[in-house]
This record gives C-alpha cells, sequence and structure tokens, in this order.
C-alpha cells in the first residue's frame, strides 16, 4: 500500500478519482455546484499550465501568448460544433491542430532570437489573436462572444455537466502521465540540458531546433486542449477574455506552484484560480474588494520568486524535514 | 499632401508616447538586466494619482501632471527598494516574471484604491490648433511634441556629459566592474528605476485626454514600447527612441492607408518578420555569447 501511494502513476490516478467525485458530492449537498465548475476551471487551466512548464521550467522560455492560443482552440471548437456539426473528438483534432501549427512557426522564430525578446515577440502574437477574435464574426462571434454546447460523443452520447466534469478530469490524467513519461525520458533531459546551456546542450549533440519546436508545439498543443475544454464547460468565449492577465495567472500558477514539477501547476491553479473564489471571496469585509485575487496573484508571485524559488510544492516536504530535524535537536 | 502632414504629426504625437515608455523600460534594462513588463502599468497608477490631484484641488493639468511624477519617482524608489534590490541573484527569466508579479499586483490595487470608473483627464494646452500644409495641429499635439523630445534630449545629454550619466553608463556596460571602481550602482539602479516610473507616467498623462484614465489605458502603449525596445535594439539608449517613432509612423501609415482594424495586427505581424531576419535590431550589434 505504501508503495502503491509512492508510486507517481497511482498518485496521479488517486489524485484525479479525488476530484472526480465532486459532482457526486455535489449530488449529496455536500458542495454547491459553483464549487464544481471552479473546480472543473482549476483542472483546465491546469492542462494549460502544465504544457506551459515544459515551455517555461524545463526550457527556461517564456511565453506570453498561451491565453491567445487558449482562446484560439475555444473559438475553433465552439465554431466545428455548433455551426459544421461535428462531434466532440473531430473538432478537438482540428482546433488542436491549427495552434499546434501557429506554435511551430513561433519556435522556428525563437531560434533567432534571444530569451527575452521572446517574450515580446509572443505578446505580439496574442494581440493578433485577439484582433482576429474580435473582428472575424462569421466565426468568432466577433465582440459579443460564441457559445457552446456540452461536448457530444461520436455523434450519440451527449453529455451533461457533470458528464463534462469527469471528462475534463479524465483529460487532466492522460496528460499528467502523457507528460510525466515524457519529462523522464529522452527529450525531458535534453530539454533541462538546454535550460541550463545551450551552447552546452549543442556541443552534446542536442539539436537545439528539434526540442525548442517541441517544446513549444507542447505548450500550445496542451494551451488548445484547455481552450477547448474551457468552451465546452462554460459553454462561453469572447474576446476580452484571452487577455494579457491570462495569460499572466496561467504563468503564475506554475511560479507559484513550482517549475520543473509536474503537479506544481496543479497546484497552482488551485492557488491562483481556486482559492481567491473559493476562499477569499468568501472572507468577511475584504472578501468584496475588487481585484483583491489580482494582488494575491502578484504577491504571490514575488515572495515566492525571491524568497521560496522551487515552488509551493516543496512547502510539504521542506515543513516536514524542519518538523523532523527540530525532533532530532530535541532528542539530542 | 495634407493627409500625409496630419498623419506625420499625428505620428509624431504617438511616437512621442511610445519613445517616453521605451526610453523607461531601456533605462531599467540597461541598469538592472531585466525587461519591465510593468512600465505601463506603473504609469497607470501614478496616472491615476496625477487625475485625482487635478480633480480634487483643481489645479493646471500641468502641475497635476508634475506632482504625479513626483508620485512615481516615489513609487519607483520604492519598487526598487522592496523587491528589486532583492532580486539581484535572481535569474533572468525570473527577474522578468517578478516584473509579471508587478503588474497583477498593480492591477489588483489601482480599482482598489481609485474605483472602477474611468476618469477624465484634460489636455495640457486645452484649445486653439494652427493649420501648417493643409494639416490641422493642435497646440496640445505641438506641446507633446515638444515636451517629448525635449525630455529625451535631455535625458541622452545627462547620460553622456554629466558624471552621473557616466556612472549609469558604467554600471550598464558591467556591474560588478562598475562597482569595484566606486560607482554606487545601487543608487544608479534606483535612479532608474525612479526616472523609468516618471516617464511612463508622463506618456499615460499625454494619452490620457485621448483613451481617458482607466485600468487598461496602456496595455497598448507597454506592447508598443517593448517592439520599439526589440526594433531599436536593447543595446543602446538611443535605439529604442528611433523605433518608438517608427512604430508610431509604420502604425498610422497602416491603419490609415491599408486598414483601420487590422493596421495593427499587420505591424505585429512586421514586426515578427523583422526579428527573424535582424534579431539585433536597426542598430543593434550582435552580441557574442561566452560560454
Amino acid at each position: 500500500m505504501k508503495q502503491l501511494l509512492k508510486n507517481p502513476y497511482s498518485q496521479f490516478a488517486l489524485f484525479i478519482i479525488l476530484m472526480a467525485l465532486a459532482p457526486t458530492l455535489k449530488q449529496l449537498g455536500l458542495l454547491n455546484s459553483s464549487t464544481v465548475i471552479i473546480l472543473g476551471t482549476v483542472m483546465f487551466y491546469s492542462i494549460v499550465g502544465i504544457g506551459l512548464n515544459v515551455l517555461l521550467g524545463y526550457s527556461g522560455l517564456i511565453s506570453l501568448g498561451t491565453a491567445g492560443f487558449m482562446g484560439l482552440g475555444s473559438y475553433l471548437s465552439a465554431y466545428c460544433t455548433q455551426d459544421l456539426g461535428l462531434s466532440f473528438f473531430p473538432s478537438l483534432i482540428i482546433s488542436v491542430t491549427v495552434p499546434l501549427v501557429i506554435g511551430l512557426i513561433i519556435g522556428l522564430i525563437s531560434l533567432r532570437i534571444e530569451g527575452y525578446y521572446l517574450a515580446i515577440a509572443t505578446l505580439g502574437i496574442s494581440e493578433i489573436l485577439r484582433q482576429v477574435f474580435a473582428e472575424m464574426e462569421f466565426v468568432t462571434g466577433g465582440f459579443s462572444g460564441k457559445n457552446a454546447g456540452y461536448p457530444q460523443l461520436f455523434g450519440i452520447i451527449k453529455l451533461n455537466r457533470q458528464m463534462t466534469y469527469i471528462l475534463i478530469a479524465a483529460f487532466l490524467l492522460a496528460i499528467l502521465i502523457f507528460t510525466y513519461n515524457f519529462i523522464k525520458s529522452r527529450t525531458g533531459r535534453a530539454l533541462l540540458t538546454m535550460r541550463g546551456s545551450e551552447a552546452a546542450a549543442q556541443a552534446m549533440g542536442i539539436n537545439l531546433l528539434k526540442y525548442k519546436l517541441i517544446a513549444f508545439a507542447t505548450a500550445t498543443l496542451y494551451a488548445g486542449i484547455g481552450g477547448v475544454l474551457y468552451v465546452h464547460f462554460i459553454r462561453f468565449s469572447y474576446p476580452s477574455g484571452w487577455n494579457l492577465t491570462l495569460s499572466l495567472q496561467i504563468l503564475a500558477c506554475i511560479v507559484i506552484g513550482g517549475m520543473r514539477t509536474i503537479s506544481g501547476p496543479v497546484f497552482g491553479a488551485f492557488v491562483v484560480f481556486g482559492v481567491p473564489e473559493l476562499i477569499l471571496k468568501r472572507l468577511p469585509v475584504i472578501g468584496s474588494i475588487d481585484g483583491l485575487a489580482y494582488i494575491f496573484t502578484g504577491v504571490l508571485i514575488i515572495v515566492v520568486i525571491l524568497f521560496y524559488p522551487n515552488g509551493l510544492i516543496y512547502l510539504g516536504n521542506d515543513l516536514q524535514s524542519l518538523f523532523r530535524k527540530k525532533r532530532v535537536k530535541n532528542n539530542g | 499632401m495634407s493627409t500625409f502632414l496630419q498623419l506625420l504629426f499625428s505620428s509624431l504625437e504617438s511616437g512621442s508616447v511610445y519613445a517616453l515608455a521605451a526610453l523607461g523600460i531601456i533605462i531599467i534594462f540597461r541598469t538592472s538586466r531585466m525587461t519591465n513588463f510593468a512600465q505601463g502599468s506603473l504609469g497607470m497608477v501614478n496616472a491615476f494619482v496625477a487625475t485625482f490631484i487635478y480633480i480634487y484641488t483643481g489645479i493646471t493639468p500641468i502641475i497635476a501632471a508634475l506632482l504625479g511624477m513626483v508620485s512615481a519617482l516615489i513609487l519607483g524608489i520604492i519598487v526598487d527598494l522592496v523587491i528589486m534590490r532583492r532580486a539581484k541573484k535572481v535569474s533572468p527569466v525570473s527577474k522578468q516574471i517578478i516584473t509579471f508579479g508587478l503588474i497583477m499586483l498593480l492591477l489588483g490595487l489601482a480599482p482598489m484604491i481609485f474605483g472602477t470608473s474611468p476618469l477624465s483627464f484634460p489636455r495640457f494646452i486645452i484649445k486653439g490648433a494652427f493649420t501648417i500644409g493643409g494639416a490641422s495641429v493642435t497646440y496640445n499635439a505641438l506641446f507633446n511634441i515638444i515636451v517629448g523630445l525635449t525630455i529625451m534630449l535631455l535625458l541622452f545629454y545627462f547620460l553622456q556629459k554629466t558624471k552621473w550619466g557616466l556612472a549609469v553608463r558604467a554600471t550598464a556596460s558591467n556591474e560588478v566592474t562598475a562597482q569595484l571602481m566606486g560607482v554606487p550602482t545601487k543608487t544608479v539602479t534606483m535612479g532608474a528605476w525612479a526616472v523609468a516610473a516618471a516617464l511612463g507616467t508622463l506618456a499615460a498623462l499625454m494619452l490620457a485626454p485621448a483613451i481617458t484614465v482607466n485600468v487598461s489605458m496602456m496595455d497598448n502603449v507597454q506592447v508598443n514600447a517593448l517592439i520599439a525596445c526589440v526594433l531599436g535594439g536593447f543595446q543602446t539608449f538611443y535605439g529604442p527612441v528611433i523605433g518608438a517613432y517608427v512604430i508610431g509612423f509604420t502604425r498610422n501609415m497602416l491603419t490609415y492607408y491599408i486598414s483601420s482594424t487590422w493596421g495593427g495586427a499587420i505591424l505585429y505581424i512586421l514586426f515578427l518578420v523583422f526579428i527573424v531576419f535582424r534579431p539585433n535590431g536597426i542598430i543593434g550589434k550582435k552580441r557574442i555569447k561566452k560560454v
């Protein structure tokens, strides 16, 4: 049993089973429906965060286009299912391929420019995408936004909100396992070497172009998946939602949770998207202040980078070892 | 011809706004090796301060703007003392992320302190215009252009001819060596943050009459100022300023002659194509990476 708990795969599975219990708990009356929606939100932002972490944590490249790619995925999926009448999986494939291709193009550009230019270049791309969302009305519905329904699998099975929630949980599990394997493989080690020193990586025979492209592809692919899940769970997408602030919040998930960990972004998504909605807004007096969530996230980013650069995911471990040290001292 | 002249003057005006913001970014980049993404947000918060001073005391907009810039100097010093000074050993990527955190913090604080409704800040020179070659230019636009250019020239004079300017340039070229030579690099960095915040505030207040003072007023300027820095190259102080005027001019030409909705997007695409071919900017020199 103890060994089973130490195995990362069973940890992921256990976590997902716990998350998937939420709709049942809601039916039993233990959770209210807004909490379930927030947990669903946390899960699809976790997926996006895990993707961005491959780029930021493992390869040390900053992208500010995340929200744009998420938006692109969401609009395309809404268009494919509502206007073209496709079912969920074909529309998913189309909606993640387009961001993926754009991600690859940026990967090619990124090879030419230095690290700190990249955030600026991706910022430009997200501005272009936002303009596209607002203006290409026949696909995106313009400023008034675009509606979508709950996913329809294989053209016959129509899911309700609870089942969509379970679907998101299943996606998160698949992504957690896939990314874990991917990071522990040759590719993951190559990315880590590249982050340490590009010159050293190149000297060791690591093809920079290939691995930078892989990192970008993963980040945009996951952002696309996150966007698709978003639009079929929230059932609405509008252009001003896909702004820089959202990209920064997803970045915050990684920084706060812990770079270069698989579970860090998931933990961070709970802190950034869950805590303000579930806890801060319910506090007396200060809960009603506008912008409290932003201040909370902003302060956490700065504090974590300055004083706890590995991320809050290690908080448990560190407290444990601190406690142990104290006990040893007391015994001695 | 008159349309072209009209566009030229409005490009000069928006170019001045971008240039002031870009100058703030480059001063911080050169002294503390950090791309400041919060330049716009710093300007926004202090534009709110200036507008509040203007509304509650009723003094002339120019004095209110100067007081706003003073509060920006103070805010810049606070940011440096409280946050950036502790971040000396942090990696460049993490330094960028700190400025993202600063954006979120200011974005949350501004509506908390100043309320959520947009405020209006008047022009510095309320009325009057003159015609030149068929183009009508307001005195305010001319004032903005001249103020922008004057401040930039003063700054360049300061950087090139004074002892403190030499200290800034020494810090920019190599901080550790500068420190060993007795340059007070900490003070230089603090000054850089203060001046950058003040420049951002001035840019915000020049823009304010056209778009009101609100939380997202500087988003566009922030993006354009960063692009101007890339375009001009991060290696010199004057490069980004040139880049800013180029951006202002190109943007106006594209929105007027090609498409009013897609002008901005075309500009960004042109910019992406440009950095593929000249990744170090217009005047940038290639930095040789040492291993």
